[in-house]
């Protein structure tokens, strides 16, 4: 009834072994999936936890990092040459309502700009430094435009279309030279999409 | 009154080869939705080992309450550690190994139990018929119940889980004849516990025997 373990010089009895598989067997009581699947829950909750803070505290801090770089920029007069305005997008509602030129004047510029980017963009060749330089425009404008999105008056729309309209020129300035946003503008105005690129 | 049973605890049905047994073959595509968090097939996954996972952790630790908190704790870090699973070996093997981890956890915890030893006096094996063959189940489970719990866990790892002494003693964190005098002396306290019953056991079995004393 023995069999010699292959490992070790000892010997499994089969009747011991066949005895203790003999007794019954026994489930938790009471049931104990109400508990676990609780306990899972509370698990999961405190795993997006664990997730969520790093990725909120990092866009904290990052929204602390760029705000000072924002607000520095935000008096900035335009100082890339400026297309020839060929909106072809009407106003947003928050600008067609306003009655300001200065709002309507930034968003058809900011308007002529990004179509002025795509095109460019589309064809021209970057080296990485300046196509890392393009990246963090991007992001800047997609952060913009978060903040326009939160917007509930004129007031606190106008300096953000300002920073906006700034950023874009400095992106078009390394999408090309000054030279070229006027030479190209018409170019661009031809081949633009219909609908304003999106950054964010 | 008997609780309707849940889709879950039918599905288990399925996947059990015996009640006490640990080798329960699980779909892939099951373990692939409790990898993404599907309730429902996490709660097939328990109802198919909540019996032998808390009938192992039971006879190790030989308490329901701690055996209930060990398969407890061992559910949770199985799903956990799901996404780690690689099926490069039994899905049945690797819960099996974690409900032991937990139960050896608890024990090492405890550890007035973990280092209670059994006198050398009655360890050794003795010859003659195996007195477990004759005993009911009442009388092992007694028993068993009254060995130390380290000895007990290490007897059942050995004989029922069918562990080799080399890995007990890898997960018990002592040596090779630790494991092998842990089990002598179990089967020892066991024989000794049970071979008194065993002439009233065999008289029960075979009465003629005794019919032809003068």
């Amino acid at each position: 009834m023995s069999v010699r373990d292959d490992t070790v010089v000892t010997y499994r009895d089969h009747t011991v072994a066949a005895a203790l598989r003999a007794l019954p067997d026994a489930g938790p009581q009471p049931d104990l999936w109400p508990d676990l699947a609780r306990a899972l829950g509370e698990r999961r909750a405190a795993m997006r936890w664990r997730y969520a803070l790093p990725v909120a505290l990092a866009a904290a801090v990052a929204l602390a990092l760029l705000l000072p770089h924002l607000a520095k920029r935000e008096p900035a007069e335009p100082t890339a040459p400026i297309a020839t305005h060929t909106a072809t997008t009407p106003p947003s509602p928050l600008v067609a309502n306003t009655g300001s030129d200065e709002l309507s004047k930034l968003h058809l510029r900011s308007q002529t700009l990004e179509r002025w980017i795509a095109a460019v963009s589309a064809h021209a060749p970057q080296n990485s430094r300046d196509l890392m330089a393009a990246v963090e425009f991007e992001d800047l404008i997609g952060l913009v435009d978060l903040q326009l999105g939160a917007t509930r008056s004129n007031a606190d729309a106008l300096p953000l279309w300002r920073q906006r309209v700034a950023l874009l020129e400095d992106l078009a300035t390394i999408r090309g030279s000054a030279f070229a946003i006027a030479a190209n503008d018409a170019g661009a105005t031809r081949t633009a999409p219909t609908s304003p690129t999106q950054f964010n | 009154m008997q609780q309707p049973a849940t889709k879950a605890q039918a599905s288990a049905s399925e996947y059990s080869v015996s009640a006490i047994s640990f080798q329960i073959d699980i779909p892939d595509t099951l373990i692939a939705r409790a990898r993404r968090g599907d309730v429902g097939a996490i709660e097939q996954i328990y109802r198919a080992f909540e019996r032998p996972a808390y009938t192992l952790a039971l006879r190790m630790l030989g308490n329901a309450d701690s055996a209930r908190e060990t398969v407890h704790d061992a559910m949770l870090r199985l799903l956990e550690r799901i996404g780690q699973f690689r099926g490069e070996a039994p899905f049945w093997g690797w819960l099996r190994q974690i409900v032991v981890n937990e139960a050896l956890m608890r024990l090492r915890r405890e550890r007035a139990v973990v280092f209670e030893e059994l006198p050398d006096d009655d360890a050794t094996p003795g010859g003659g018929p195996s007195p477990w063959a004759f005993a009911d189940t009442a009388q092992l489970e007694r028993a068993l119940a009254r060995l130390p719990a380290l000895t007990r866990s290490v007897l059942w790892l050995y004989h029922v889980e069918e562990y080799t002494h080399q890995e007990i003693a890898r997960m018990t964190g002592n040596s090779v004849s630790f494991s092998k005098s842990q089990v002598a002396r179990g089967i020892g306290h066991l024989r000794a516990m049970l071979e008194p019953h065993t002439p009233q056991r065999q008289q029960e079995v075979a009465p003629c025997l005794s019919a032809t004393t003068p």
